[in-house]
């Protein structure tokens, strides 16, 4: 019994938490990590109370960011993981086809996440042949989740093109680390 | 600009063209810039300026080679006006520039006369009247009427190459001129700025920024420095090219999941779909008639240049050697497209017909070659290169010949623009 008032107290205290970060206009803020019992992620009640272990560990996992010349943060979770594509290629990989089915796990799990899928390249090339790659590569990523049974309205895609690159150097290690998805999640 | 000229009265009336400069082997002509007179006295300083930047302009035009001044003949009267044309006999000058200027406060007013040495004849005067502050403007307009005389078509000498550099840590869009004077910052939004594009009537830059979490395409209006927002549909807004007439844009959108060529009015409104295909298409350019369209496609597997009426009909596939050939740009006489292909592992520019036959190669460095445009007359291609580094704007001869590093910002330059000419 008093396990669960613990549970209530923790949900009025997240929605408490809640609306004093969107009374909050800061556009710099901390990284948002360790607070898994703070914030529920699910529906306050009975949401919360089926919260289970990937739900809190996705939480805690969550990172605030902001990119320098865009308007607006998200949150970013390291268990979301990238997927790469081979040079000049948009189709997924078996290894890329697991990752994103942990991913979509991990979505269905967590239900009220909005993200946005972003479809990177390396370098090489042109800038304007790679934003048409990296559409294609985002909407590529974002069909098979959709497949896997992540609904549409909860994603949407981008093309960074050759613009964010996550290794700056020069060499097929970089190269391969750069040409991918990266996903990021706007709200919840 | 307040610029006013005069046309001082010729003997002649019709240009003749003294050197073609579609010949392979161009021969540039030797001309001899005599000092000119300070008439009012007042700012000697002056005379050094205005021959630097008019033997700069015809020096880079790659038409011309500027005869040392000790090679001038001993006798004064070779500088009268007219000169003593037989004094000249022994030179290896063919085309003889003198001239004068006045100033009185923040006035200037600049006159020259051009003498054709072989044929013994006066070829064109003009006066030109403006501020102090328009002194590289109006020398540029000299060069550009002393070009007609001796090419054929005037000069381009009073145009500014836009394009992108990250000195600032991102991209922004910076103007320079011709002559790689007057470098501008003009985008200052902090964000992603890509793919400039110059309107024909010189006033607008369209490009596209990440200002809002999308690839939206904005103008930056130039006279009054203000930017504007255009197409914000979600998923690409990018590449714009604008139609020879500057009533349309072309550009890539984002259809069923892959980005298509599109054509919209100005205002960004009436997107209508060209290209149909379950591929990636990208970098639109327009024929100077209005007809066409050139775009990237990798609907065979690899990119490569195709064109298509603007109804989205006709479609053919341009480049057919090398896996890797994109960024075309179609000249403004309409019969030259230029494009950047891999060769080797690096990018090279090139050229081809509109009907894909006489494939040429234009650069040959040890870098990567890209993003090829042209001049307004298409007798010149800008384009970025690695050759020497960090990438840089360069600007070439159409036939590849006379390339010149454009400038030099911090950080990395890409995708020149051209403007319109400005003085018409």
């Amino acid at each position: 019994m008093a396990k669960k008032w613990f549970v209530v107290l923790g949900v009025i205290i997240s929605l408490m938490v809640m609306v004093s970060c969107a009374k909050r206009a800061v556009k710099e803020e901390p990284v948002v990590t360790g607070k898994a019992g703070e914030q529920a992620w699910g529906k306050p009640g009975e949401g919360a109370e089926r919260a289970g272990v990937e739900e809190k560990s996705l939480q805690a996992s969550l990172e605030r960011k902001k990119y320098p010349g865009i308007e607006g943060e998200f949150l970013e979770s390291s268990l979301l993981k990238d997927i790469h594509f081979g040079f000049d290629r948009y189709d997924l990989t078996p290894k890329a086809r697991e990752i994103l089915a942990q991913n979509a796990e991990l979505l269905l799990k967590n239900p009220r996440a909005k993200i946005q899928v972003e479809g990177h390249c390396d370098e090489r090339g042109t800038v304007e042949y790679n934003l048409a790659l990296g559409e294609r590569r985002a909407n590529t990523t974002k069909q098979y989740l959709l497949s896997l049974g992540v609904s549409e309205d909860r994603m949407t895609s981008i093309s960074y093109g050759e613009e964010m690159p996550l290794d700056p150097k020069h060499n097929e290690e970089a190269w391969a680390q750069n040409r991918r998805a990266h996903f990021i999640i706007l709200s919840r | 600009m307040c610029l006013t000229c005069t046309l001082i009265p010729a003997e002649v009336s019709r240009a003749r063209v003294y050197i073609d400069i579609e010949a392979p082997e161009l021969q540039p002509l030797p001309i001899a810039i005599a000092p000119l007179r300070d008439i009012g006295r007042s700012r000697p300083d002056l005379d050094r300026k205005i021959m630097d930047i008019l033997a700069n302009d015809l020096t880079i035009s790659g038409f011309f080679e500027i005869i040392p001044r000790n090679e001038f003949p001993q006798d004064p009267d070779a500088l009268a006006d007219p000169p003593n044309y037989g004094s000249w006999s022994t030179s290896r000058a063919e085309a003889l520039v003198i001239g004068g200027y006045a100033s009185k406060g923040e006035q200037l007013a600049i006159e020259f006369r051009l003498f054709d040495l072989v044929e013994k004849a006066f070829l064109i005067g003009k006066k030109y009247e403006g501020s102090v502050k328009s002194l590289r403007n109006i020398v540029h307009r000299m060069s550009n009427e002393i070009t007609y005389w001796i090419t054929g078509e005037r000069g381009i000498f009073d145009t500014k190459i836009a394009f992108v550099s990250t000195m600032s840590g991102n991209k922004e869009i910076y103007v320079v001129d011709f002559d790689g004077h007057d470098l501008r910052q003009i985008t200052r939004n902090g964000s992603i700025n890509l793919s400039p594009a110059w309107s024909p009537d010189g006033r607008l830059i369209a490009f596209t920024s990440y200002i809002k979490r999308n690839p939206d395409l904005y103008l930056f209006d130039l006279t009054r420095s203000v930017q504007i927002q255009l197409s914000t549909n979600p998923g690409l807004n990018a590449a714009p090219a604008w139609s020879p007439d500057g009533s349309r844009m072309a550009l890539m959108m984002r259809k069923e999941g892959n980005s298509e060529i599109f054509i919209m009015n100005r205002d960004g409104t009436r997107p209508k779909r060209v290209t149909k295909s379950w591929s990636s298409e990208a970098s639109p350019t327009w024929s100077p008639d209005g007809r066409k369209i050139a775009f990237v496609s990798d609907r065979a597997g690899s990119p490569q240049v195709y064109t298509t009426d603007v109804n989205g009909g006709n479609v053919k596939r341009l480049t057919f050697f090398g896996s890797y050939n994109a960024c075309p740009s179609w000249s403004p006489k309409g019969d030259k497209i230029a494009y950047c292909g891999r060769m080797d592992g690096r990018f090279e520019i090139f050229t081809v017909n509109p009907d894909g036959t006489d494939v040429r190669r234009l650069t040959e460095s040890s870098g990567n070659n890209e993003s090829p445009i042209w001049s307004p007359d298409g007798r010149y291609i800008a384009f970025s290169s690695t050759g020497e580094g960090p990438s840089r704007i360069y600007v070439m001869n159409a036939n590849g010949a006379n390339q010149r590093r454009l400038t030099a910002t911090k950080g990395k330059e890409s995708s020149p623009t051209w403007s319109p000419r400005m003085d018409r």
